[in-house]
């Protein structure tokens, strides 16, 4: 166990499906919070609704599990009632970008001093496994039985767009960068956000012909593109690959924030 | 330092069979009592971190660690005189 501090041990096993990478981003960002050396009384874990949101019912701290998509709107309450509190959100992509894709944008232009870890495994997994604005072009899920129609979400884009202060993208394969991410967003003032991309073996990889965790994994890292190589690539003038996306540290900027711990 | 499995955690998804280096965990075949397959361990004593995280005081490798999602994977420390057994290789 890594952080057995901050584990509620008499809490797990966790609700998780076998080979979740859920459970591994919530390891990943509580050995962040450990090498970050944070009280427990100082620090709360804020969530919304579905499978990722479990993850603060798994912590010995505050948490807060709010309503769906308004994970933000209520860290946000909290930091500007308690600017010393340390605000950590878990949510999902379904809850993030779905029903709280306006107050995702508006945090980020706001620049609420936060840290957002998005897991995002591309499909509402609680549910059934149906499509979420993050399935790729021609996945299949449950409401999209051809093959998803629509482009996706690039939630990462987005923020940087927005104007969050720190922006990365890892993968539950990459557990070492992903800790090393997710402690820089919390040492940056300002909303870090950071998108994981999860496997979700139970309603993805079922559907597509991933059936596996490994399988699941193998695809997740051979389809991420650091962004180093993506600049070098655009500069050269080849091709990127198609369906790839990027891995990395995408902004690290120094905008106005608001609510930082004086 | 000694490397186990907590079986009462482990789901079976074998992601450390994946990620460990030293191709120390194994894919089981055995179901255990809760009805799952977890990972067996191949000479465990060839972990960096079971032989070297007291040396250097800190976490060595520990990825398997890191990536299990059902936090199962954990190093205890030996009782005194703990009987193992050795393997060697040509």
């Amino acid at each position: 166990m890594i952080a057995p501090d901050w584990f509620r041990e008499d809490r797990l096993p966790h609700i998780y499906c076998t080979g979740c990478g859920n459970g591994t981003v919530l390891n990943c960002t509580l050995a962040a919070v450990e090498e970050m050396g944070w009280e427990r009384s100082e620090t709360a874990f804020i969530s919304g609704i579905g499978c990722s949101s479990r993850a603060p019912g798994y912590i010995l701290a505050d948490s807060l599990h709010t309503t769906h998509g308004r994970a933000l709107a209520f860290a946000t309450g909290v930091k500007m009632a308690k600017p010393d509190l340390n605000v950590v959100v878990f949510t999902g992509d379904g809850d993030l970008a779905a029903i709280g894709g306006n107050h995702f944008i508006h945090a980020c232009r706001r620049n609420v001093d936060m840290t957002v870890v998005c897991m995002n495994n591309q499909i509402y997994g609680m549910t059934g496994g149906q499509g979420s604005p993050t399935t790729p072009l021609g996945a299949i899920s449950t409401t999209t039985p051809y093959g998803a129609s629509e482009p996706a979400f690039d939630l990462a884009e987005l923020a940087v767009a927005a104007g969050a202060n720190y922006v990365a993208r890892w993968t539950s394969y990459h557990v070492k960068e992903l800790t090393r991410a997710v402690t820089t967003g919390m040492q940056t003032p300002g909303l870090a956000f950071i998108e994981v991309r999860t496997q979700c073996p139970t309603n993805y990889g079922r559907h597509n012909k991933l059936r596996s965790v490994p399988a699941m994994i193998e695809h997740l890292r051979s389809h991420a593109m650091l962004v180093e190589k993506r600049d070098r690539l655009a500069r050269e003038g080849r091709p990127i690959p198609e369906g790839t996306f990027t891995v990395g540290e995408l902004v690290r900027r120094n905008r106005p924030a608001m609510g930082v711990k004086q | 330092m000694k490397l186990v499995i907590d079986e009462s955690r482990c789901k079976g998804c074998n992601l450390c069979v994946l990620v460990c280096p030293y191709g120390i965990f194994r894919e089981g075949t055995e179901l255990n009592s809760r009805g799952v397959v977890s990972p067996v361990l191949d000479r465990p004593e060839r972990c960096t971190n079971c032989r070297l995280q007291a040396l250097y005081g800190r976490m060595l490798c520990g990825v398997c660690h890191m990536i299990c999602p059902d936090q199962a994977i954990a190093w205890v420390e030996e009782r005194p005189f703990e009987p193992h057994r050795v393997e060697v290789e040509f």
